[in-house]
């Protein structure tokens, strides 16, 4: 057997009895990925009950609330109507509802005014989803009224007999404002949060391997063992590779396992599994790379933990492994892009939501590559003095 | 006074002779403005054990590593067996056992030894009954599967000895290899070695214990600050020496104050203290101790007792260097 794997399958048998190596590279991702899983149940049904109190009574009113009982929010809003705006408010506070929407008095007769009455909206700073629909359905429907208004102004304007203004707020009343906002996902499926983090997780963790090979580096080097292993008929460049070679078969295995744990119990959607495989080996050849760079750099353990440690987390922040990248700010979107993680998770969002096969994960992978080429460049001339040192 | 002799074999010309199983010639390695190793050269012979006697710091282990090929000399070169040691496959020549103990605590002995000696090329059967027999002459044959982190630190130490034995080699390089061991471990390491060299093996063994080098090597050289200053046989060294005895003063007080007042005793070549002695090397003992004592009273240290022995490994160092070897 070649030095390089001896030293490999020595390094995996140590691994494999070393419980933290077991805990961080299977055992916390996947309960980590359980977690967000059941803590995300749910999300993708979104449903919420909105207070309803209609202090006014009148035509306008009502119409606004025929239009909360339309099949179209019935999947997202069960009405529940309040007798006044104190108890609405008890309500939301107490998380019997999560929104309310009072109309006040006056309110129909208001619209024919120069005030119109506003309308008031009552929710928990808890639930920020329920109360951003609450606002979006008070302001479109205002802009419907305000629109209305103009229309009829307009005509009055121009000279509409009088007896017409009526009828003509009727007709004004039945139009809908031509540009609504429709979302429609760009992928075939929508990614649902499980699909998200179960990878985010697997990629997270994967990075602490970095922390963790560096810093077996270095107590072995301090036991004694790199030195021994170099008086031996064997080159420099073969230690590397033996453990390069460990870090790359624990790091795939560890994902491979992952994605089918997530896959099957949790229902993770990662999409195809031959270009799910590319983008893992993809990673774990930028993982091999940035802990030879890190064992490049460090010249003590202590040195390797922290500057691993600052390598892992700065990756994981800024590649999107907490927080959904959709929701970061465009800076933070476009750093992910420099960070082999993000686009890996760019790559598995892709997959999860457009379908598709190696085609698919083209770019992100040549993008981690090209991260992994220039880490890998770096680390090489400085890892070899690791070694001889 | 600080006496330096000059290197034995500046040249390490008698060391570029061939048939020798280590030649080492010039060899010189610098760390920045330090001069580490300054042109040592030395040959060990097959059945040889060759002690590299010196103080800590003196350039033992510098001197080992680029024997082993674990450091690049500046200058000089080192062949086994006639074959230079950047040569990859020399280094199957050779069996390394490091100062420290370098065995993995989480795997078993029997674990450590057979990774160890498959980087050495031992496959299979051959592998296993080299495994046992390592195993057997260090008497660790019933903790093979126990993982080394259970072992004491004399079955370490033992273990690690093991490792290098593993793949039968033309030459063992043992650096100082009972530090910090307890005296029956000791014992045992020392009486391997010397089977070892009886059994035909070239040993390189460092040590800055004088009775070792002493009753293990057949022929001793002497490094100090990096320097070789002596080299030869434990007889040859001692000759060097000429009729003189040596005289442990132990005694309480100013100890640097009373070598001084020993050294300028008239016959007197040096005087040095260590651990509340103080070593003399003097041309007749019996005859310059009542000055001796008359030097102490006067320096004000109490005397408690003097030995006078013969001149040994510990008095040709003293005289060499001007220093003892423990200080």
């Amino acid at each position: 057997m070649p030095a390089p794997l001896l030293i490999a399958a020595k390094d995996l048998r140590q691994r494999l009895r070393d419980r933290s190596a077991l805990v961080i590279g299977l055992v916390a991702p996947l309960v980590i990925a359980a977690l967000m899983s059941v803590a995300f149940r749910g999300v993708e049904t979104f449903h919420f009950d909105l207070g309803v109190v209609d202090a006014d009574g009148g035509p306008v009113a009502a119409q606004l609330v025929r239009a909360l009982h339309a099949p179209e929010l019935s999947p997202v809003i069960t009405v529940r109507a309040q007798d006044s705006e104190f108890r609405a408010a008890a309500a939301v506070r107490s998380r019997t509802l999560q929104a309310a929407i009072v109309i006040p008095p006056g309110f129909s007769a208001s619209m024919t005014g120069a005030r119109p009455e506003p309308i008031t909206t009552l929710a928990s700073v808890n639930n920020a989803l329920a109360a951003s629909i609450t606002s979006s359905i008070v302001s479109t429907f205002t802009a419907q009224l305000d629109a209305d208004r103009l229309s009829v102004a307009t005509a009055v304007a121009a000279g509409a007999p009088g007896g017409r203004v009526a009828a003509l707020a009727g007709e004004a009343a039945g139009l809908r404002i031509p540009i609504q906002l429709v979302q429609r996902p760009v992928g075939s499926r929508e990614l649902k949060p499980v699909s998200y983090y179960s990878p985010a997780m697997a990629l997270f963790f994967l990075l602490f391997l970095i922390t963790f090979t560096s810093r077996s580096f270095f107590v072995e080097r301090a036991e004694g063992m790199i030195e021994r292993m170099r008086a031996a008929p064997i080159r420099p460049s073969e230690i590397l590779a033996g453990k390069a070679l460990s870090v790359l078969v624990f790091g795939t295995a560890s994902m491979g396992v992952l994605a089918l744990v997530t896959t099957v119990a949790f229902g993770a959607y990662w999409g195809s599994p031959a270009a799910v495989a590319v983008v893992c080996l993809a990673m774990v050849v930028s993982v091999v790379c940035l802990t030879a760079l890190v064992i490049g750099l460090a010249r003590t353990q202590r040195q390797a933990e922290g500057i691993a440690s600052a390598v892992v987390f700065g990756l994981a922040l800024l590649g999107g492994n907490f927080v959904l990248v959709s929701a970061e700010p465009d800076l933070l979107r476009r750093l992910a892009l420099l960070t082999p993680n993000g686009w890996a998770l760019r790559a598995f969002t892709d997959l999860a939501t457009r379908g598709g096969g190696l085609h698919t994960v083209a770019v992100p992978v040549l993008a981690i590559l090209a991260f992994s080429a220039v880490a890998g460049v770096a680390a090489v001339s400085l890892s070899r003095r690791a070694v001889s040192a | 006074m600080n006496v330096r002799a000059p290197p034995a074999d500046p040249e390490g010309l008698r060391a570029a002779a061939t048939g020798h199983v280590l030649s080492c010639t010039g060899l010189t390695k610098s760390f920045g403005r330090r001069r580490a190793v300054d042109l040592v050269g030395l040959h060990v012979d097959a059945g040889q054990i060759y002690g590299l006697l010196g103080p800590n710091g003196a350039g033992k282990t510098t001197t080992i590593k680029m024997v082993c090929g674990l450091l690049d000399p500046d200058e000089g070169t080192v062949a086994v067996a006639g074959r230079d040691i950047r040569d990859l496959a020399v280094r199957a020549l050779i069996g390394y056992v490091p100062q420290e103990v370098a065995l993995y605590p989480d795997l078993t002995a029997r674990e450590n030894l057979a990774f160890l000696g498959r980087l050495y090329r031992l496959r299979g059967r051959v592998l296993g009954e080299r495994v046992d027999e390592v195993l057997e002459v260090t008497g660790l044959s019933d903790r093979a599967r126990e993982r080394v982190e259970a072992f004491s630190g004399g079955m370490r130490r033992r273990l690690n000895i093991a490792a290098g034995l593993l793949h039968h080699p033309r030459l063992l390089v043992l650096d100082e290899p009972t530090v910090g061991v307890d005296p029956q471990s000791r014992h045992a390491i020392l009486e391997r070695v010397r089977s070892l060299g009886a059994g035909g093996m070239a040993v390189l063994y460092t040590t800055h214990y004088m009775e070792e080098a002493d009753r293990v090597c057949d022929r001793v050289g002497i490094l100090d600050h990096g320097r070789l200053i002596a080299e030869g046989t434990k007889r040859e060294l001692v000759a060097r020496l000429g009729e003189k005895d040596r005289i442990d003063l132990v005694a309480s007080g100013d100890m640097e104050a009373l070598a001084a007042a020993c050294r300028s005793v008239p016959d007197v070549a040096t005087a040095a203290a260590v651990d509340g002695r103080v070593n003399v090397v003097a041309g007749d003992g019996r005859r310059v101790l009542p000055a001796l004592l008359e030097a102490a009273e006067r320096s004000g240290a109490a005397v408690h007792s003097v030995e006078v022995v013969e001149a040994d490994l510990e008095s040709v160092f003293l005289h060499l260097t001007g220093t003892a070897l423990r200080e």
